[in-house]
């Protein structure tokens, strides 16, 4: 390891996350902020081998060999642009160097352009067990503003072919508060994917992040706040009615289907992270790669660890992040994680945006929209 | 003489120079003007022609020595230095300068260094003419009796009017134009003649140095190691270490410990005779047991007749300091006991307030006086303050009893018990070119002022009208500034207590009235008052869970109401694995920001929102 570097090594004993960043796409999507660049194939080949090579340094620390991974989540970037043999190859990978559970949760993020039927066959073989389709909106001309590649006629395709190829745990993304998105269409929408009946929904109010197109050129149309908050209010009706859990801010699952990998996010858990900018958090350290690939790429072919940057928690630290990550599931936390902000949670009671029930504390779908503003005086 | 640097051979043959200087080779003077006329520059080409600052050393304004006058640019505190001159007569000569302030705020700082010279420069920018300060200026050296050496400074300047400048002071001032030494302070043009005019024309301090110790006290300063320097003129006698000092309005004694000059660094002397100014040490603790004013005499032999004293700076206006933290009072508290060490300017006691808790309810001179006191604890004691609305002091005479003086306006009694109030008025005296007499008038309408007089002097007015102190005391100067385009100036001294018409405006929060909030103001303006005060109100305080509703009224009555719409969300949609290092970051930002938010019951106000109040 190279000299002030830190000294990365789980401290929990339960199975560990693995985030892996394919950091490629055809085309960027305005709104996006991601670590991602235009995809080539031999740009992605070069990118394989240094995975491999990454996930084989790691391997090689004493401790590795112990390691349990209970989830695997192929993020991006579009992962789906991988062939089923490279997918396996890297969970081979993994297998080899760690102990992959037997019920292992296996995500991949999938774009339905690239979602073939031959693909997610390829996807199961390679021992992938659920996907997780960016649909983001069901209207054409949406979809070509977002510059996206795919129609809704598109995005059910590839709905239905991953059924068909045997994938019981399918998740749909999709996005609200976007320009000229009204409450009438986005309520539709929603209806319209419930009805697919995905195990699983995420969906996040568009947030102009920097880096992304309408960050730095601006972008018309957009809802008001009273709008967006509609929209929020719209889907939480309509998943309870269909009987989906809202059990994190943005996600809503069928009985039984919450996303194992995020929850370890959530729960302050320790995960592993390969790919260029893919962040990780072992022991009481967050680390974070590289981001350019070429950089990641030459760093890994010199034999060395991509690690860009890292932040030792402290104490008082890891126990906001508990708080603050935990407050963001339904599930809530301990009461006593909160018993020095009393009078702060008496307000928010109050107020019906937190609930108090079975020893834990929890946000109130009308906590969940406020939610920063109790956040901040919990660091 | 081996090994002796240059510099020090330089300070021996000047400390020779020092003690055998006899009263007739000594001038002692002040630097007196508008503000920004140039005093500071002027006297730091005297120190640099003179050799008493090394000009590879030199520094714009050296005498500015405090951080915050570097800043700002502006004089806060007198400044004295000690120069040896030799004249053109061959003669060698001690030059002992004092440059002052110019500002209104510090005008006190003025008066006490006139009272240790004999002399004064009075200088006048050629570009601006005679100001308003100027005048005010003018007025205290001819009450100390000082002869005037008046200067035309800046002739530099494209748009200098040496001339019309020459003018002004023969018919404003009466001085006669002959006497006028035109300059250049900056790149020092006529300087030379200033510096033999002072030899000429200022007569040589009046004493007896075998006479007993007679020395006035006209600054002075703590230092955590000396304890209190006091800055002498020395009228009678002589002074030197181990001499027992008697202070003779409180009739105690201590050793002198150090006597000495300002060079403008502090440098030891042997001794201080009759005519010289200087520095003293003597174990003293407290600047307030030596006060400015008071005359040092020998125990031994104590001199006959003690000076008239002074008056002590009166501070005009108040308001509350409040440390945002709760847990920084005594911080607060200590770091005010600091600063009132050199500012006896400043007072405070504690007060409470059901909105903020508990501070200080504090009085300055100014305007200028409490922004620079609210910097240097901020700046100098890393303390996060929330300063109440600045108030003036009133008269309140109550039906029954006594009259009372409140400067705090939550302290009010209640409309029934009040015959009436008296609010402080001044007399104001504003000089500008004659076209913006219109706007100036309209002005000191809207400001409340009555007019007293009007001259035409050529092309400008000298004009003097009666102002209620709390009109004038928080945007008057700004704005006279922005309707003259810079061009009048304004000087002010107290007048009298008036009866007035006056009401007390409260400020509400969702129906708790806020307390650090109220201000006192006349009937008539608290209708426009509370409605912008609302609305300022509403841009400032954040958007909080539930609505915020804010209210201006008097007594019962509502005058002014804006709301604070709730907040709708305020959400992060993601937060996955990279995200949450960035995500806590940026609430530990927010975190940062909300410590200069209070909480008033269950709503947060920022810091700015008594700022806003201060400056509607
Ligand atoms: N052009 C020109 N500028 C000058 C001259 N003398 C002073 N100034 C400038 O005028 C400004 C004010 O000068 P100061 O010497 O600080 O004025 P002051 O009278 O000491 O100001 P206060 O102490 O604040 O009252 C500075 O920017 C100087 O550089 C001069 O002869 N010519
Ligand atoms: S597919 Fe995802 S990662 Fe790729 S550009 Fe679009 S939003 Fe960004
Ligand atoms: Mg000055």
């Amino acid at each position: 390891m190279t000299p002030g570097a830190p000294d990365l090594k789980p401290s929990q004993t339960g199975p560990l996350g693995v985030y892996l960043h394919i950091p490629f796409c055809r085309q960027r999507c305005h709104y996006c902020s991601f670590n991602t660049g235009p995809y080539r194939p031999a740009a992605m080949e070069r990118f394989l081998s240094a995975l491999l090579s990454e996930i084989d340094l790691v391997g090689e620390a004493r401790w590795a060999g112990g390691v349990s991974i209970g989830t695997v989540f192929f993020g991006g970037g579009t992962p789906s642009l991988l062939e089923g043999d490279e997918m396996e190859a890297v969970l081979n990978r993994l297998r080899k160097r760690f102990t992959l559970a037997p019920a292992a949760e296996v995500t991949v993020e999938c774009n339905p352009e690239s979602l073939t039927r031959d693909k997610a066959e390829g996807c199961r073989l390679a021992g992938v067990n659920r996907l997780s389709l960016g649909v983001q909106s069901l209207d054409d001309d949406l979809l070509a503003r977002l510059g996206r590649l795919h129609s809704p006629v598109e995005a059910r395709r590839a709905f239905n072919e991953a059924r068909a190829a045997g994938f019981d745990n399918l998740s749909v993304d999709l996005m609200y508060g976007l320009p000229g998105l009204d409450l009438a269409r986005w309520e539709s929408a929603v209806g319209e994917i419930l009805a697919w009946r995905p195990e699983h929904l995420s969906a996040y109010a568009l947030t102009l992040d920097e880096g992304s197109r309408w960050a730095s050129e601006g972008v018309a149309g957009l809802p008001d706040e009273d709008t967006v908050t509609a929209q929020y209010w719209a889907l939480a009706r309509l998943a309870r009615q269909t009987g989906y859990e809202h059990y994190e801010i943005s996600n809503y699952a069928r009985d039984g289907f919450r996303s194992r990998h995020n929850q370890v996010y959530w729960r302050a858990e320790e995960y592993l992270a390969f790919g260029p900018g893919a962040c990780g958090f072992l022991g009481d350290v967050r680390y974070g790669n590289v981001k350019p690939v070429e950089r990641y790429c030459a760093m890994l072919e010199a034999g060395s660890l991509p690690l860009g940057t890292h932040e030792v928690l402290t104490p008082g630290q890891r126990e906001a992040e508990r708080r603050i990550l935990g407050l963001r599931l339904t599930d809530g936390v301990p009461l006593p994680w909160l018993k020095d902000r009393r009078p702060l949670i008496d307000t928010w009671h109050s107020l019906g945006l937190l609930e108090i029930a079975g020893g834990r504390c929890r946000l109130t779908e009308a906590g969940f929209l406020l939610s920063d503003s109790l956040f901040v005086h919990l660091l | 003489m081996w090994g002796l640097e240059p510099s020090s051979r330089k300070t021996a043959s000047s400390r020779d120079i020092l003690s055998i200087v006899t009263l007739s080779r000594i001038r002692n003077f002040s630097i007196v003007a508008h503000i920004d006329h140039g005093k500071s520059t002027l006297a730091d080409r005297l120190l640099a022609l003179t050799g008493a600052m090394d000009p590879k050393k030199a520094v714009d304004q050296v005498l500015d020595s405090m951080d915050l006058e570097r800043e700002r640019g502006i004089t806060i505190k007198q400044h004295t230095v000690c120069l040896p001159y030799r004249a053109r007569d061959g003669q060698e000569y001690t030059l002992n300068l004092i440059d002052t302030p110019g500002h209104v705020d510090f005008s006190y700082e003025v008066s006490r260094s006139l009272a240790a010279c004999e002399g004064a420069l009075l200088i006048v920018d050629a570009a601006q003419g005679v100001e308003a300060q100027t005048l005010a200026n003018f007025h205290l050296a001819l009450e100390a009796h000082l002869t005037i050496i008046p200067i035309i400074n800046k002739i530099d300047l494209p748009q200098a009017d040496p001339e019309g400048t020459r003018r002004q002071i023969a018919e404003i001032l009466g001085l006669n134009p002959d006497d006028t030494i035109a300059i250049s302070a900056k790149i020092g043009t006529g300087v030379p003649e200033v510096l033999e005019a002072i030899v000429h024309r200022i007569p040589p301090p009046p004493g007896d140095p075998a006479a007993p110790l007679k020395a006035l006290v006209f600054d002075s300063f703590y230092d955590p190691y000396q304890g209190v320097v006091v800055y002498v003129r020395i009228f009678d006698g002589r002074v030197r270490a181990g001499m027992p000092a008697l202070l003779m309005s409180n009739g105690r004694v201590y050793e002198v410990q150090q006597v000495g000059v300002f060079r403008p660094e502090m440098r030891i002397v042997d001794e201080l005779a009759a005519g010289e100014v200087g520095y003293l040490t003597a174990g003293i603790k407290r600047v307030a047991d030596a006060k400015v004013g008071e005359t040092i005499a020998d125990a031994n032999r104590p001199a006959a007749v003690p000076f008239p004293g002074y008056r002590d700076a009166k501070p005009m206006v108040f308001a509350g300091l409040y440390p945002v933290e709760d847990t920084a009072y005594q911080s607060l508290r200590d770091a005010l006991e600091k600063l009132r060490l050199n500012d006896s300017a400043l007072t405070y006691e504690p007060e409470t307030s059901l909105a903020l808790g508990v501070g200080f309810r504090s009085g300055f001179l100014g305007l200028l006086h409490m922004e620079i006191v609210q910097e240097r604890l901020e700046r100098e004691f890393g303390l996060t303050l929330i300063i109440t609305s600045p108030s003036v002091r009133y008269r309140v005479v109550p039906t029954a009893g006594e009259t009372v003086e409140i400067d705090n306006p939550s302290k009010l009694p209640s409309s029934g018990e009040i015959d009436h109030i008296e609010e402080p008025y001044v007399r104001a005296s504003v000089f500008a070119p004659t076209e913006f007499m219109n706007p100036i008038y309209r002005l000191a309408q809207d400001k409340r002022g009555t007019h007293r007089s009007l001259e035409y002097l050529g092309k400008r007015v000298h004009i003097t009208f009666d102002f209620p102190l709390a009109e004038i005391i928080v945007d008057f100067y700004d704005r006279l500034k922005s309707i003259s385009k810079g061009y009048a100036s304004l000087d002010y001294e107290f007048l009298e207590f008036r009866p007035s018409d006056l009401v007390k405006l409260d400020i509400l929060l969702n129906g708790d009235p806020v307390d650090a909030l109220s201000v006192i103001l006349h009937r008539d303006k608290a209708y426009e008052k509370g409605k912008t005060l609302a609305e300022k109100l509403r841009a400032v305080i954040p958007r909080q869970l539930f609505e915020v509703a804010i209210q201006a009224a008097i007594g019962s009555r509502v005058i002014a109401r804006e709301t604070v719409k709730a907040i709708r969300k305020n959400v992060t949609a993601k937060c996955y694995g990279g995200d949450i290092t960035r995500k806590r970051k940026l609430l530990e930002k927010q975190k940062e920001g909300k410590k200069r938010m209070k909480q008033l019951g269950k709503v947060e106000v920022p810091q700015e929102a008594f700022l806003s109040v201060l400056r509607s």
